[in-house]
């Protein structure tokens, strides 16, 4: 309920976000005065229509996705993408409407609060929302499976970023002799895999080693609807330059 | 003598399959690998199986259905692993409750033993323990297991027999003395009973500890040696190796399985009611209500209810209910 609720306070903040930023831009080039030239009214109704196209730009870049870090340059350039096309869109919007072109300064004002807002406002509300979500009990029980390196590395990140999928238990197909890993208890091996999905109520599996593993692991998965997440390193990619990519429509890992 | 059939293993190395059943219970050959042990047991022996709370149901449909009435289920109160009481803990406990008086004909329920066990009691000697043991034939190999040296004397006059005088058992040594090793069919005389309640307080897992216990003590223990197949089913490469021994170049299709326009070479075991169309199959053991359609599969084992359309596997076991249908 909790990830529900957070998304749609989300997009509706952002909605709003875009219209505020654009009426910012309006009254710094025309002035904090409503002009009778080039009427307000008619500009931020363009703008409104213009709002929730612009939004789905900015979804199709995955920014809403509540494991995803705003603070990075990836996203960063995610926002001022969205940002360009919604100024594209509202120029061609506003020309089909009223036939009129209008300053290209309001233009650029728009383009840099609406990119500087969004990305600011995205890494307040990540860090509102992980507070949130990982409040006991968290939203997304996560469970490891496999201690390695890079497991240990992971549990990690993931607990000092306070990253919403919150690790709660750890399994190894050979069985570990650590008791517990940065809190996070060790449970055993995967006899107990059922056991642990339906007591902790895991939504997400994170495969770190044990590839043979992986198809049962997939299956459990789907079975009760669990999101499955693979390290590359499962598959001996550490080198951290991987992508997965489309190759005639079918998606393949290149590295 | 009465027989006790250690069955309360979690197999976890044979996870998926042994996910909701004992390994003991899984299929070889068209059966459950305890049935091949308990039809050699002459049936006037008093089987009792030891097995834990998790597998409970799975031995009491098991003993339904085999049909033969002195075989009790003697149930552990625990659930997983980490609870365990031990092998010769659960021995101890089942001897002291039931004030077990008799000899013990102690077996492993994940064995497979090729040789009669008949001939294996006519071999004992009231009052020495005795255990069956395989030459394994590499060093290497005989490292997992308990190893038996045999006393030179004895190996010189019985050479023609089946029997011998063990000189020393090495629990899984480092570097063993001998690739003679035990198998985990034994028979422990009533007078050493209080010897194994004893070690077994101490050592409640190390079941091949209770020989070197019995040999430092003094007492003889005798070995029944075989050539026969045998099998430790503890893992996904042993699993297959027994059934390829078992089944040979053969298909087996147990009832209502179906096999239609499809390719099988070595060992194939279609579980009940399994049905394959379209398919190349090598080395392959489906359990019940398995589907599967256009598909390449090597070495692979499938649990109940397995659907699979258009792809390929190689050496994969699969967990019950695994759905992968290729979309194109």
């Amino acid at each position: 309920m909790r990830p529900k609720i957070l998304l749609s306070l989300w997009l509706l903040s952002d909605l709003a976000l875009f219209v505020a930023s654009y009426a910012t831009a309006y009254f710094l080039r025309v002035g904090f005065l409503l002009s009778s030239d080039f009427p307000f009214d008619r500009f931020i109704t363009t703008v409104a229509i213009v709002a929730p196209l612009w939004l789905i730009v900015l979804a199709t870049t995955r920014t809403f996705q509540m494991t995803r870090n705003q603070m990075t340059r990836k996203n960063f350039a995610y926002v001022s993408y969205a940002a360009l096309v919604g100024l594209a869109l509202f120029s061609l919007a506003y020309y089909f409407r009223y036939t009129l072109f209008f300053s290209r300064l309001l233009l650029i004002y728009a383009f840099i609060i609406t990119t500087i807002l969004t990305w600011v406002w995205h890494i307040v509300f990540q860090r509102i929302q992980r507070v949130i979500l990982t409040k006991n009990p968290p939203a997304f029980p996560t469970l490891i499976v496999g201690v390695t390196r890079e497991s240990r590395k992971l549990i990690e990140t993931l607990k000092n970023n306070k990253n919403p999928l919150c690790p709660v238990a750890i399994l190894d197909g050979r069985g570990a002799p650590d008791n517990e890993i940065e809190g996070v208890p060790v449970l055993g091996k995967l006899n107990k895999l059922e056991e642990v999905l339906e007591q902790n109520k895991i939504t997400h599996l994170i495969q770190c080693s044990d590839l043979e593993q992986s198809l049962n692991l997939l299956s459990a998965c789907r079975q009760r609807k669990i999101t499955y997440l693979l390290l590359p390193s499962v598959l001996g990619m550490v080198e951290r330059d991987e992508r997965v990519e489309s190759l005639e429509g079918r998606a393949v890992i290149m590295v | 003598m009465k027989a006790f059939i250690l069955a309360g293993g979690f197999a976890t190395r044979l996870w998926p399959l042994t996910e909701k059943r004992a390994k003991p219970l899984l299929p070889l050959a068209g059966k459950p690998i305890i049935t091949h042990i308990v039809k050699k047991i002459p049936a006037d022996i008093p089987v009792t199986v030891s097995t834990n709370a998790a597998f409970k149901e799975g031995f009491e449909e098991w003993k339904n259905k085999l049909g033969r009435e002195n075989v009790e289920i003697l149930i552990e109160d625990t659930k997983s692993d980490d609870q365990k009481l031990g092998a010769l803990g659960a021995v101890r406990k089942w001897v002291e409750d039931e004030n077990i008086s008799e000899d013990v004909l102690l077996l492993t329920g994940d064995n497979y033993f090729g040789f009669q066990i008949s001939d294996f009691l006519e071999s004992y000697t009231e009052g020495t323990p005795i255990l069956a043991a395989f030459d394994i034939k590499e060093k290497e190999l005989a490292k997992s297991f308990g190893t038996v040296v045999l006393d030179s004397s004895s190996e010189r006059a019985t050479s023609n027999e089946q029997r011998a005088t063990i000189h020393a058992f090495d629990e899984k040594p480092e570097n063993p003395q001998s690739t003679l090793v035990s198998t985990g069919c034994s028979i422990l005389p009533s007078s050493t009973l209080p010897i194994l309640i004893e070690f077994a307080k101490e050592h409640p897992d190390n079941v091949g500890g209770i020989f070197e216990e019995f040999i430092r003590k003094g007492t003889s223990v005798e070995c029944f040696q075989f050539s026969e197949p045998w099998f430790d089913i503890g893992s996904f490469n042993a699993y297959l190796e027994a059934t390829q021994k078992l089944v040979g170049d053969e298909v087996i299709k147990e009832e209502r399985a179906s096999l239609e326009a499809s390719e099988c070479s070595g060992s194939i075991v279609l579980g009940i009611n399994s049905k394959v169309s379209n398919s190349k199959l090598e080395n392959v053991v489906m359990f019940e209500d398995c589907v599967i359609e256009d598909c390449d599969l090597s070495n692979c084992i499938l649990d109940n209810g397995c659907e699979l359309k258009g792809i390929d596997l190689r050496g994969k076991m699969l967990r019950e209910g695994t759905k992968l249908v290729s979309s194109g």
